[in-house]
């Protein structure tokens, strides 16, 4: 008896009890549709964080820190000041030459980045400006504007605008305008042609400290806590490229709505801070900066600019040293999940046991005529395992069905319901193969081993007792 | 050297702690293309006997010799071998499988005997023929009446080419006109075909008829062995 005649008279016994074998089946499909879910869920994670990570070049990107803010942040306020004493020296221009003659360092510019209000043909939004090089047009995901183009030198008035900023503003950015001219009417949302918003006109207007309205008379000073002495300026630049978010997951490291280039962003008066720590480093010096990204050009002199650079007494954070860490918190989560997954696989598994052990005691007497007519005990054993191993292989393919269809709903619901409607759709769930292959041997070995004790009763049914005429 | 040679046989089933013994030191010897007889009461071993033979059970002691090899040195697989190829076994409730076609039925016995797929259905095929039942090939069991159920099991015996037919009341089951067709039809095959043949029958009168020996068995011994069938 080859292989081919087990699995037919499997596959025989199989159909003859329809219902039985189904809800056994169906067992199974339960079982292997939790755990492919379920696991397909923390590899889903996994993969949309190293994609992020990879669309903004995060793997060769550092970001330099004059001191510990995190350690700072948690010392006492006593301490904070002597630690404010002991900070060497802030981050100025001096120690971003320095940092760019570091082997390896392609690129080295300061965080510049604060709040500004836009106009663009009259609506207004408020929004974080970030001024970049224009060097960094060559890297993703800036190398990928959605319409017009990333500015090309530092000192341009072009600039690069989010779509979902201007979204916001109520201007819907297509290729094919939809509703045409009909909405504006509504005031709500006018849809309009790239090419007739690329060149047009944004105003930005940053706020800064009227000096001349700072009180000189200590009497006054209480007038500061009605009208702080904050005066706007506007800006007049254009619009050059459109972009869209690209990552794919979680919030982009470089979320801001308006890019512009280096020098033309040094040139906009601002208040100039994002943080309570960046005030107080002013206060010691005007020009330093709270922090600079570094990119380094090859990742495999990451490491070793680094640590040059920490050897100046910097800080040096990457957020690729915390990728390990977040895939080893995925790698716990996707054993939890898989553990619940095996277990419902192991109900399953007592299904088939169940189910095989019922069918041996019924097919006793068919069991004493295969041995009577030359079956050996291996043969039956055999057909009994194929079985099993059937109803495991099937109810993995049909499991993995169910994985699949499940998770297209749980990510049509998460997409529709719980993310923000401007955010990209979201795959929260991935099936890589390792996945599809391993669900089905594993479902069909827990079957094997679930159909071996059936097979080996059914092996040592006695032929004598199990023909004797009733 | 005799076809199947059993000296001494014995046979004790235990219920719990009762012994009890089925054959107490049965010999007998039995020549190739024989055709015997096994007469007596109920209980009186002559079905343990059979099943001995057939390989299906196997003995407290004494020895069974087929065509020279001891059944009891053979392993489990060696006794399916020996069930597979040398034996073909008959049972009085035609023992078919009820979900399967005539057809199918022999072609199960072929699966096990190793016959390749392709030669399964024509061998079934003709098995099925020789046994008179060319024209009832895809009838389930129960669509057959018991003397054409006794057919499919006669066809599926003989399906790997035993050199003997064990045969356990074939005729228990059937009318007297039926029964008589059936035994026909093994003397035929064992006088047309050489087949060896062992009878265990109720029938006297119609074992006297076609067998060349008749062997009487009471409380498990042999009482009574003579040529007293067609031979004589």
């Amino acid at each position: 008896m080859n292989l081919l005649d087990m699995v037919e008279l499997g596959f025989d016994n199989l159909r003859r009890t329809k219902l039985r074998t189904a809800l056994t089946t169906l067992g199974v499909i339960i079982g292997i549709g939790a755990l492919t879910s379920m696991v397909s869920f923390g590899t889903g994670m996994q993969k949309n964080i190293t994609e992020t990570f990879e669309e903004n070049d995060l793997f060769t990107s550092l970001f330099v820190t004059a001191a510990d803010v995190e350690e700072m942040a948690e010392a006492d306020p006593d301490r904070v000041r002597e630690m404010m004493e002991e900070v060497p020296e802030p981050l100025t221009d001096e120690t971003l030459e320095d940092i760019r003659g570091v082997g390896g360092v392609e690129l080295a510019f300061p965080e510049l980045r604060f709040p500004v209000r836009i106009q663009v043909n009259g609506s207004e939004t408020r929004t974080m400006l970030r001024a970049l090089p224009a060097s960094m047009g060559a890297y993703k995901p800036f190398s990928e504007t959605a319409y017009g183009r990333f500015y090309d030198d530092d000192e341009s008035n072009e600039v690069v605008v989010r779509w979902q900023t201007l979204e916001r503003m109520g201007i819907l950015v297509e290729e094919e305008p939809s509703g045409a001219a009909g909405r504006d009417t509504t005031g709500k949302t006018r849809s309009v042609h790239p090419d007739s918003i690329l060149g047009t006109e944004i105003v930005v207007i940053s706020s800064t400290l009227d000096v001349s309205r700072i009180p000189t008379n200590p009497l006054e000073a209480f007038s500061l806590v009605r009208d702080i002495p904050v005066k706007e300026i506007e800006t007049r630049l254009t619009i050059g490229g459109i972009m869209k978010r690209s990552a794919a997951f979680g919030s982009n490291a470089w979320n801001a709505g308006l890019l512009i280039p280096m020098e033309t962003g040094k040139r906009i008066p601002s208040l100039g801070f994002s943080s309570i720590w960046e005030i107080l480093r002013r206060q010691r010096r005007g020009d330093a900066y709270a922090s600079i990204y570094v990119r380094v050009g090859d990742v495999r002199n990451v490491e070793a600019a680094r640590d040059s650079i920490e050897s100046m007494g910097l800080s040096v954070f990457s957020i690729a040293d915390q990728l390990e860490d977040i895939k080893k918190g995925f790698m716990i989560m996707d054993a939890v999940l898989g553990a619940v997954g095996t277990i419902a696989l192991v109900v399953a598994a007592l299904g088939i046991i169940n189910t095989m052990v019922m069918s041996i005691l019924e097919r006793r007497r068919e069991i004493g005529v295969m041995k009577a007519i030359g079956g050996s005990e291996n043969d039956i054993k055999m057909i009994f395992v194929v079985e099993a191993g059937a109803i495991g292989f099937v109810g993995a393919l049909l499991g993995l069905l169910l994985g699949w269809v499940v998770t297209k709903i749980a990510n049509f619901v998460a997409n529709s319901y719980l993310l923000p409607d401007d955010a990209p759709f979201i795959n929260f769930f991935h099936f890589p193969a390792w996945l599809i292959l391993g669900a089905v041997a594993f479902s069909v070995v827990v079957s094997l081993a679930a159909g071996l004790y059936p097979a080996v009763q059914a092996a040592r049914v006695d032929p004598v007792t199990a023909l004797r005429h009733d | 050297m005799k076809f199947i040679e059993i000296a001494n046989l014995r046979k004790v089933y235990r219920k719990g702690s009762v012994k009890i013994p089925a054959l107490r030191g049965v010999s007998l010897e039995v020549e190739r293309g024989e055709f015997i007889s096994i007469v007596g009461r109920s209980g009186s071993g002559k079905s343990t006997l059979l099943n001995l033979v057939g390989g299906l059970d196997t003995a407290t002691s004494g020895s069974i010799v087929v065509d020279g090899t001891d059944l009891a040195g053979m392993d489990r697989s060696g006794l399916a071998r020996h069930r597979r190829h040398t034996v073909g076994m008959v049972f009085q409730s035609f023992n078919l499988i009820s979900h399967r076609s005539a057809l199918e039925n022999v072609m199960l016995a072929l699966t096990f005997g190793g016959v390749p797929r392709g030669e399964r259905r024509p061998r079934a095929t003709n098995l099925l023929r020789r046994v008179g039942l060319g024209r009832r090939l895809d009838h389930n069991p129960s669509e057959l009446s018991g003397g054409e159920a006794q057919r499919v099991a006669l066809a599926r015996a003989l399906a790997n080419g035993p050199d003997a037919l064990l045969l356990d009341e074939p005729t228990g089951n059937l009318d007297s006109s039926t029964a008589r067709e059936i035994i026909d039809l093994i003397a035929g095959l064992n006088r047309d075909a050489g087949l060896t043949a062992i009878m265990v029958t109720h029938e006297q009168a119609l074992a006297r008829e076609v067998s060349s020996r008749i062997v009487e068995l009471l409380d498990g011994r042999v009482v009574g062995s003579g040529e007293e069938g067609r031979a004589s």
